[in-house]
C-alpha cells in the first residue's frame, strides 16, 4: 500500500477563523420520530469534525442536513458565511457538486470507469473539459498515492486503493467541505487508519472542513474533534 | 418442507429493496416469452388445423386406377373479388360410397350440384346462377371444410366425361376425399413459421435468459452473503431454483392468460385469405402443460448458469469482476454466413433458406457484441461530456449486456435487408384491366372467337374479337363486368374471362400473405426487442442504484446517468443495426444470385420504418429503467 505524501499530514487547526460550516438550531423529523432536536455545530476550514453516537440516533441525519441532501425543518445552514438550507433542490445540488465533497462507506465508485475517469466525472458534469478534468484527475490521484492505478477499474482495485479513488473524487473539485460517511466501515483496520488519514490530511491541508461519521473510536481520534449524537441532540467530548 | 425451500419461497414473497422491481421485470419478461412461444406453436398448429380441412383439395397425382374423382381449380371472380372455384367428379363410385365424405359437405357433389362457402354465399347472384345454372346453391359449406370464415369457394360437381376432366385433358385424381397435402398457400405460411422461429429462437432464448438475469441481479448479493456465511453450492443453487421456478410459473400462466385473451384479436388476422377460426388458435391442455413445463424450466436454467459464478466463489460477486474481451476472430463469421448461405442456398428450397437465415442471424449474435464493443471504445474515446464517457465506457464492459437487448432488432434488420432485395413484396400493377384473355390451341383458336362473337352478339354486347395462333383477346364495350364474364363462361372449359389484373388479383393473395407474414415476424421480433430492452433498462439501473445514490448525493444530477443509460441503448442499434441491414441485404443479393428482386419501393418503406419503430422502441421501452433508478437512487 502506498502510503500517503508527506504533505498530505495532518495539519494544525487555524484557531481564529470563522466556521466554514455551520448548523445552528438543526430541527429534523421523519414523521412523528425526530432525527434531530436542536443540533449546534460548526466546523472551522480545515479543521475535521467526528460525529458519533448510537446507531439511529441522528448521526447520518445531520450529516445529510450539512450537505444539503435533506433540508431541516427547523434552523440553519451555513456553509463559508452564506446560508444554504433554503436553497431549492437544484440549487443544492449545484452546491453539492461544486462546493461540497462526499466519501461513502463502500466507496460507490461506477464500475465501468477506471479510477481516473470516476474522479473526472463530477467535473466534466460541471462543464470542465475532459482533459483539463482528466489531467485534474491523475494529478488529484497521484496525491492519494495512486498514479500507477488511473487506468484501472475498482474491480481491480483493493478496498483501500478504491476507497483513496473515492476520497480524490471528493476532493478534485476543490470543496469548502468534505463529508464521510463511515468511510472506514468496509476496511480493515490498518487500512482505515491509512484512509481516514489521508482524507483528513488532504481535506485540511486544503483548508476544507471536514465531517466524519464514524463508529469506530479509532477513526474518531485522528480527527480534531469529536461529538456524539445521543437521541437527536449533541454532546460534545 | 427443505430450509432452502422455503426460504426461496420466503424470498419471492417478500424480496427485499429492490427486489419487487426485479422480479416485476423478470416476471413481465418471461410472460412476453410465454406469450411469444404460445403464438408461434398454437399459430403453428392452427395452420396446421387449416390445412387439414382443405388438404383434401390438393391432388398428388397418380393414374386414376385408385381414384375416387377428379378435382380441378379454376380461378373465378364474382363482384370483382376473386374467389376459387373446385370441380369435383366422381370417377369410382363404389369407393365413394365407402369413403367419408369431402370435409364440410354432407357428400361429394354430384354432377349439377354446387356447395359454396357462407361468404360466397352472401355474394350469390344471377351472374353465378348462370354460370352454374343453377338458381341457388344446393348447400352451404360448413367450417369442417374451410380454410377461413372469410374463404371464398365454391365447388361444383360435374360428370367425369365433362369438358377439361377427360382423361386426355390429364385430370388431376384424387384417391380419397380426407387428403392432407399441404396447399401452396398455406405452405408459403409454413415457410414463414419456420423462418420466423429460426429468426426469434435466439432472442426468445435470450429473453428468458434476461428475464431470469434480472431477477438474478438482486439475488446475487443475497446468495454469495448466503454462501459466505456456509451455505453449499447446492443449496445456494436450489433456493434459487425455487425462486426463479416460482416467477417462471407465474410469467407462464401470465403468458397463457394474455394469448387467450388476444386470440379473438389474433383470429382477425387475415393470413391465408382470411380471419380464422378462433378454434384453430385456441391453446390446448397439452400446449398449456408445454407452456408451463417449459418456460419456468428454461427459466430456471437460465438463472443456475448465470449464478454459476456466486455459488463457485461468493467473493466474485461481492468484489466485482473484470470481463473477458471479445475477439475479433468472431467477425469470422461474417465472411463465412454469405459463403456458405451462396453455397446451400443455391437451389431456392425452403430448408437450405430456413438453416442459411438462422446462420446468418447466428452471425449476427456472435459478431455484434463484437462491433458493440469497437463502438464503445471509439465513444469513450471521443467523449467530450460525461453522458457519452459513460455510456461508451458501459458498452465496452460489458459489450454482451448492451447487445443482448437490441439483438431481436438488429436481428431483424439483418432479415428486413435481406427481404428488401431478395423478396418481391409489391404486384405489378400494370396489367392490362380491359381485355379478356383466353389461351387456346391453334386448332381451337377460330372455333373460340367464332364462338365468343356469337355470344357477345346473342347478349347485345358490342366488343372486339382478335385472335393469336394460340389465344383470343375480347374487349366488350360495357361496364357489367361480371355480366361479360357470365356471356363468355366456359367459352374455354375451365377458363374462366379474366383480364390480366384479374390474374394478378389472384395471384395477389399470395403477396399479401407474404407482406402479412413478414410485419407479423417484426411485430413478433419488435415484442421481443422491446421485452428485452425494459429487462436490460431494468437490470442495469439496479446495478447502477448504489453508485447513481452516491452521485446523486454528491451534486451529479441523475439525468446524466438516465441520458447515459439511453445512449448506451440507442448506440447499438444505430451503430450496429444499420451495418447489420447491409449485411442482410448481401445475403440477400447472394442468395438470389445478383438479382434484385423487389418491385417497387416497398422494401425502402419497410426498412426505413423498421429503423424509425425500432428506436422508438428501445428509446421507450430503455425508459423503463428510469423510475427504478429514480426509486432505487433514492436517499
Amino acid at each position: 500500500m502506498t502510503q500517503p505524501s508527506p504533505q498530505m499530514m495532518q495539519v494544525p487547526v487555524p484557531s481564529n477563523s470563522y466556521p466554514a460550516l455551520a448548523g445552528r438550531g438543526l430541527v429534523k423529523y421523519y414523521g412523528e420520530v425526530v432525527g434531530l432536536a436542536g443540533v449546534d455545530v460548526a466546523v472551522r476550514p480545515g479543521e475535521a469534525l467526528a460525529v458519533m453516537g448510537p446507531s439511529g440516533n441522528g448521526k447520518t441525519t445531520l450529516l445529510h442536513v450539512l450537505a444539503g441532501i435533506l433540508t431541516p425543518d427547523q434552523g440553519e445552514v451555513w456553509l463559508g458565511g452564506e446560508r444554504v438550507d433554503q436553497l431549492n433542490d437544484a440549487q443544492r445540488t449545484v452546491l453539492r457538486r461544486r462546493r461540497l465533497g462526499f466519501v461513502f462507506q463502500d466507496n460507490q465508485l461506477l464500475a465501468e470507469l477506471p479510477a481516473d475517469e470516476n474522479v473526472a466525472l463530477p467535473l466534466m458534469v460541471d462543464g470542465v473539459s475532459r482533459r483539463e478534468a482528466v489531467t485534474r484527475a491523475r494529478g488529484m490521484l497521484a496525491q492519494v498515492g495512486l498514479a500507477n492505478e488511473a487506468n484501472r477499474r475498482p474491480g481491480e482495485l483493493s478496498g483501500g486503493q478504491a476507497q483513496r479513488v473515492a476520497i480524490a473524487r471528493a476532493l478534485v473539485g476543490e470543496p469548502q467541505a468534505v463529508f464521510a460517511d463511515e468511510p472506514t466501515g468496509a476496511l480493515d483496520a490498518a487500512t482505515g487508519a491509512q484512509v481516514i488519514d489521508l482524507l483528513v490530511g488532504a481535506a485540511t491541508h486544503r483548508g476544507a472542513a471536514v465531517v466524519v461519521v464514524t463508529h469506530d473510536d479509532a477513526v474518531a481520534a485522528r480527527c480534531h474533534r469529536v461529538v456524539r449524537i445521543v437521541d437527536g441532540r449533541v454532546s460534545e467530548r | 418442507m427443505n430450509p432452502m425451500t422455503s426460504l426461496g419461497l420466503r424470498f419471492v414473497r417478500r424480496p427485499g429493496p429492490g427486489g419487487r422491481a426485479a422480479n416485476l421485470a423478470a416476471f413481465g419478461a418471461t410472460a412476453v416469452v410465454a406469450l411469444l412461444i404460445t403464438f408461434l406453436i398454437a399459430g403453428t398448429l392452427g395452420l396446421s388445423e387449416r390445412n387439414d380441412r382443405i388438404g383434401w383439395r390438393v391432388s398428388v397425382g397418380g393414374d386414376g386406377r385408385e381414384a375416387v374423382g377428379l378435382v380441378r381449380n379454376v380461378d373465378d371472380m364474382v363482384d370483382g373479388k376473386p374467389f376459387q372455384r373446385l370441380d369435383l367428379a366422381i370417377t369410382n363410385d363404389r369407393r365413394n360410397a365407402e369413403l367419408p365424405p369431402p370435409p364440410g359437405l354432407p357428400h361429394a357433389p354430384k354432377p349439377g350440384e354446387v356447395y359454396v362457402s357462407p361468404a360466397l354465399a352472401k355474394l350469390w347472384g344471377p351472374d353465378l346462377s348462370k354460370r352454374y345454372e343453377i338458381g341457388n346453391p344446393t348447400g352451404v359449406i360448413s367450417s369442417d371444410g374451410l380454410s377461413s370464415p372469410d374463404e371464398l369457394i365454391a365447388i361444383r360437381g360435374l360428370a367425369p366425361d365433362a369438358p377439361g376432366m377427360r382423361p386426355t385433358e390429364r385430370p388431376n385424381y384424387l384417391e380419397t376425399w380426407r387428403g392432407t397435402s399441404t396447399d401452396a398457400r398455406i405452405a408459403v405460411l409454413f415457410a414463414f413459421v419456420a423462418f420466423g422461429i429460426a429468426l426469434v429462437l435466439f432472442p426468445v432464448l435470450s429473453l428468458v435468459g434476461q428475464a431470469a438475469g434480472v431477477a438474478a441481479k438482486r439475488r446475487e448479493h443475497r446468495l454469495a452473503a448466503l454462501r459466505l456465511a456456509g451455505a453449499t453450492r447446492g443449496q445456494v443453487l436450489l433456493l434459487s431454483a425455487v425462486e426463479q421456478a416460482v416467477l417462471g410459473v407465474f410469467g407462464a400462466v401470465a403468458g397463457l392468460l394474455a394469448y387467450t385473451a388476444l386470440t379473438p384479436l389474433i383470429a382477425r388476422i387475415p393470413l391465408g385469405g382470411g380471419r380464422w377460426y378462433v378454434h384453430d388458435l385456441t391453446v390446448s391442455w397439452w400446449l398449456v402443460l408445454i407452456v408451463l413445463v417449459a418456460v419456468p424450466l428454461l427459466s430456471v436454467l437460465s438463472a443456475l448458469i448465470g449464478l454459476g459464478r456466486v455459488s463457485i466463489t461468493p467473493l466474485g460477486v461481492v468484489r466485482g469482476q473484470t470481463r473477458k474481451g471479445i475477439t475479433p476472430l468472431r467477425l469470422a463469421l461474417l465472411v463465412v454466413g454469405p459463403v456458405m448461405l451462396g453455397v446451400i442456398g443455391s437451389g431456392g428450397a425452403l430448408l437450405p433458406l430456413v438453416i442459411g437465415v438462422g446462420f446468418g442471424a447466428l452471425a449476427v449474435r456472435v459478431v455484434g457484441p463484437f462491433a458493440v464493443q469497437v463502438i464503445g471504445r471509439i465513444l469513450a474515446r471521443t467523449a467530450k461530456g460525461p453522458v457519452a464517457l459513460l455510456a461508451g465506457r458501459r458498452l465496452v464492459d460489458d459489450p454482451k449486456a448492451a447487445f443482448r437487448p437490441v439483438a431481436a432488432l438488429v436481428l431483424s434488420g439483418f432479415v428486413t435487408g435481406f427481404l428488401a432485395l431478395f423478396m418481391p413484396y409489391g404486384m405489378n400493377s400494370d396489367g392490362r384491366d380491359t381485355t379478356f384473355e383466353f389461351s387456346t390451341k391453334p386448332a381451337t383458336t377460330a372455333a373460340v372467337a367464332q364462338d365468343a362473337k356469337d355470344r357477345l352478339a346473342k347478349a347485345g354486347l358490342q366488343g372486339e374479337v382478335t385472335t393469336d395462333t394460340n389465344a383470343v383477346e375480347i374487349v366488350v364495350a360495357s361496364n357489367d363486368r361480371e355480366g361479360v364474364r357470365t356471356v363468355l363462361y366456359d367459352l374455354v372449359p375451365g377458363r374462366v374471362p379474366l383480364t390480366d389484373a384479374e390474374h394478378d388479383e389472384h395471384q395477389a393473395g399470395l403477396y399479401l400473405d407474404m407482406r402479412l407474414g413478414v410485419a407479423l415476424l417484426l411485430g413478433v421480433v419488435f415484442v421481443t426487442g422491446a421485452a428485452s430492452t425494459a429487462a436490460g433498462a431494468v437490470g442495469t439501473a439496479l446495478d447502477q442504484a448504489g453508485p447513481a445514490k452516491a452521485l446523486r448525493r454528491s451534486g451529479v444530477p441523475l439525468s446524466v446517468i438516465e441520458r447515459a443509460s439511453r445512449l448506451a441503448a440507442v448506440v447499438p442499434v444505430v451503430g450496429v443495426g444499420l451495418p447489420v441491414v447491409g449485411f442482410g441485404a448481401l445475403c440477400g443479393l447472394v442468395l438470389s444470385g445478383g438479382q434484385v428482386i423487389t418491385q417497387g419501393s416497398s422494401g425502402v418503406v419497410l426498412l426505413f420504418g423498421q429503423v424509425v419503430v425500432g428506436l422508438i422502441l428501445v428509446t421507450v421501452a430503455g425508459a423503463a429503467g428510469a423510475p427504478v433508478l429514480r426509486k432505487a437512487s433514492v436517499g
